[in-house]
């Protein structure tokens, strides 16, 4: 029942909301990549899976897995390899939180 | 002129008839361009009414000129002397045509898009160029529902305009009453229509029951209930209107609907202190609230009250009561009514059998459910995306991914959008059987068929990621 309870918490929550969609300057490194100064962490999720996806990076013998090209790679971490399971999460690693 | 319906160049009535004797026209018939049925605020129980509302408005719009779509563009912009000049040249070219009813199209069409102020002087100018045109109610109607409708900070467009009519010999009716009422909340100015009504009933008509209901209902919608109340009460007291049953059934749903299940036995106390007797609809509106209350086991005792006082349950009722007992776990008992229903007459639709899969699949039966849904079919009976994401979610719950993929793959191919509930069962059910690919793949399917915003959709994803790792442990995300 967690994702629903914390999927309920998300859209209600005004301030979660914003971490997802508001639009962020963006490093020079991401910049490149998404070829835009600034993104939501929604959006950047998006492109990056939709780049994976015309690209055909995920590993043919097990989908969860993606294959990194050398522009994938320069935005996360320098990884070869990635899980489709961390890809949230080292996305989210762009956005870090602002000190308020 | 090719832009003028031909509506307005055949009129039934002659001009000068409606001149003679404008008041003879029953009040019902005379206008009243915003009745329009409206729209339920509750699914249930609303059949008989909204189709009395139909009947109701319907006989009015017959004869009302300015309900029809009256050429919107013949006034391009909400100047006056534009719309002067319109006009005057409209009048050059074809006078023949130029009856009432055309004239009220006209004021109609360019009060749309100006404020009550120009209207008004534009309908002078109509008088004064055309002086055959002698304005009756309806045109007046017109200004009284722009002036409701224009934005202000108190009545006093409002006031005005009926001021108007009274001068013009057309004192304010129900009709304008009703109008003005709906023209008003439908931008949210509830205070003002009760501030309205109350000045209204005293000075001219009270409002009839459908005025005084739809707007019972609106205010129910928007306000606390004290407010009600206090409109309810000052309308007794004041021209001693009293509430009716539709009345009741309107507040009953609401006090439901707000979970108050201790005002809900107020009401139906009172209900029956003042001597009447529950419809229908005011039955499936009891048995609706108890399922909103989750008292779903209540349901058949309101099914035998009803059976006792000799009123007919209708197709609502039983899918009410189906959808009852299967929340509250009584799937065998729900089952029996499927063939009861269909013994009186009344055959099992979707609703009904989404109902009782959804109960089924509560009680881990999700196999149970899909034979069900064979059978539906074999009966003619068609699912709707709401059967298939029930039956998803019962799937995956119950761990029977692989058949839940298979009817996942079905929706997909016919277009069917997922509910919420729906796509995070399975996204779950994917990620926990470390189909985290094929999550992403419904991700992309819950927001491209629309099913979901992107952002419900992915913050589901993530924080199903999320719960994945810290369940599973390193081992598995390593």
């Amino acid at each position: 029942m967690l994702p629903q309870k914390v999927k309920k918490a998300i859209t209600e929550n005004p301030r979660k909301l914003a971490n997802l969609i508001d639009l962020v300057n963006l490093p020079s490194t991401l910049r490149e990549f998404v070829g835009r100064s600034q993104i939501s962490r929604l959006g950047c999720f998006i492109h990056v899976w939709s780049y994976i996806k015309k690209n055909n990076l995920q590993d043919p013998n097990n989908k969860n897995l993606v294959n990194c090209d050398e522009k994938l790679r320069s935005i996360l971490l320098g990884k070869s390899q990635v899980e489709l399971a961390e890809l949230p999460m080292l996305i989210k690693l762009h956005f870090p939180k602002e000190p308020k | 002129m090719g832009k003028i319906p031909p509506s307005f160049k055949t009129a039934r009535l002659p001009v000068t008839t409606l001149l003679r004797n404008p008041r003879s026209i029953p009040p019902h018939e005379s206008s009243s361009p915003s009745v329009t049925p409206t729209p339920h605020p509750h699914h249930f129980p609303s059949t008989k009414k909204t189709a009395n509302k139909k009947k109701h408005s319907s006989s009015r719009q017959k004869t009302d000129p300015s309900s029809q779509n009256p050429s919107p563009m013949i006034f391009k912009s909400p100047n006056l002397s534009d719309a002067k000049q319109t006009f005057n040249s409209i009048l050059s070219t074809s006078p023949a045509s130029l009856d009432l009813r055309f004239h009220n199209a006209l004021l109609q069409s360019y009060s749309q898009i100006s404020t009550p102020r120009d209207s008004l002087s534009f309908l002078r100018h109509m008088i004064a160029k055309q002086p055959s045109f002698s304005p009756n109610r309806s045109t007046y109607h017109i200004l009284l529902s722009l002036s409701c409708k224009y934005p202000s900070d108190d009545l006093s467009p409002v006031l005005e305009t009926l001021d108007l009519m009274v001068q013009k010999g057309f004192p304010p009716d129900h009709v304008s009453l009703d109008l003005a009422v709906r023209s008003l909340c439908s931008i949210g100015r509830e205070d003002e229509a009760v501030e309205l009504v109350k000045e209204l009933s005293v000075k001219y008509a009270p409002p009839d029951s459908f005025t005084y209901n739809f707007l019972v209902r609106h205010l129910c919608k928007t306000r606390v209930l004290s407010t009600v109340y206090n409109f309810i009460d000052d309308m007794r007291n004041s021209v001693n209107l009293k509430p009716d049953v539709v009345t009741y059934t309107i507040l009953i749903d609401s006090v439901c609907k707000r979970k108050n299940l201790r005002e809900a036995t107020r009401l139906l106390g009172v209900l029956d202190d003042e001597g009447f007797k529950p419809d229908c609809f005011l039955y499936n509106t009891i048995m609706k609230g108890h399922c909103l209350l989750d008292r779903g086991s209540e349901v058949i005792a309101v099914y035998k009250k009803m059976k006792e006082n000799g009123v007919e349950p209708d197709l609502v009722t039983y899918n009410t009561l189906i959808f009852g007992l299967s929340k509250d776990g009584r799937v065998d008992e729900a089952r029996k009514y499927l063939d009861i229903m269909a013994e009186m007459g009344h055959f099992p639709d979707t609703v009904t059998y989404t109902s009782l899969m959804n109960g089924m699949c509560r009680k881990g039966d999700a196999l149970g459910a899909l034979e069900l849904l064979e059978e539906m079919e074999e009966k003619g009976c068609s699912p709707n995306s709401c059967t298939y994401s029930t039956l998803l979610q019962g799937l995956c719950k119950s761990r029977l991914l692989e058949k839940g993929l298979e009817l996942y793959k079905m929706m997909k191919s016919g277009g069917m959008k997922l509910e919420a509930a729906s796509y995070a069962t399975l996204v779950r059910a994917l990620c926990r059987d470390n189909k985290i690919a094929e999550a992403y793949e419904v991700f992309d399917y819950a927001v491209q068929s629309k099913s979901l915003t992107d952002v419900v959709a992915y913050s589901t994803l993530e924080s199903t990621l999320k719960w994945l790792k810290k369940f599973k442990g390193p081992e598995f995300a390593s």
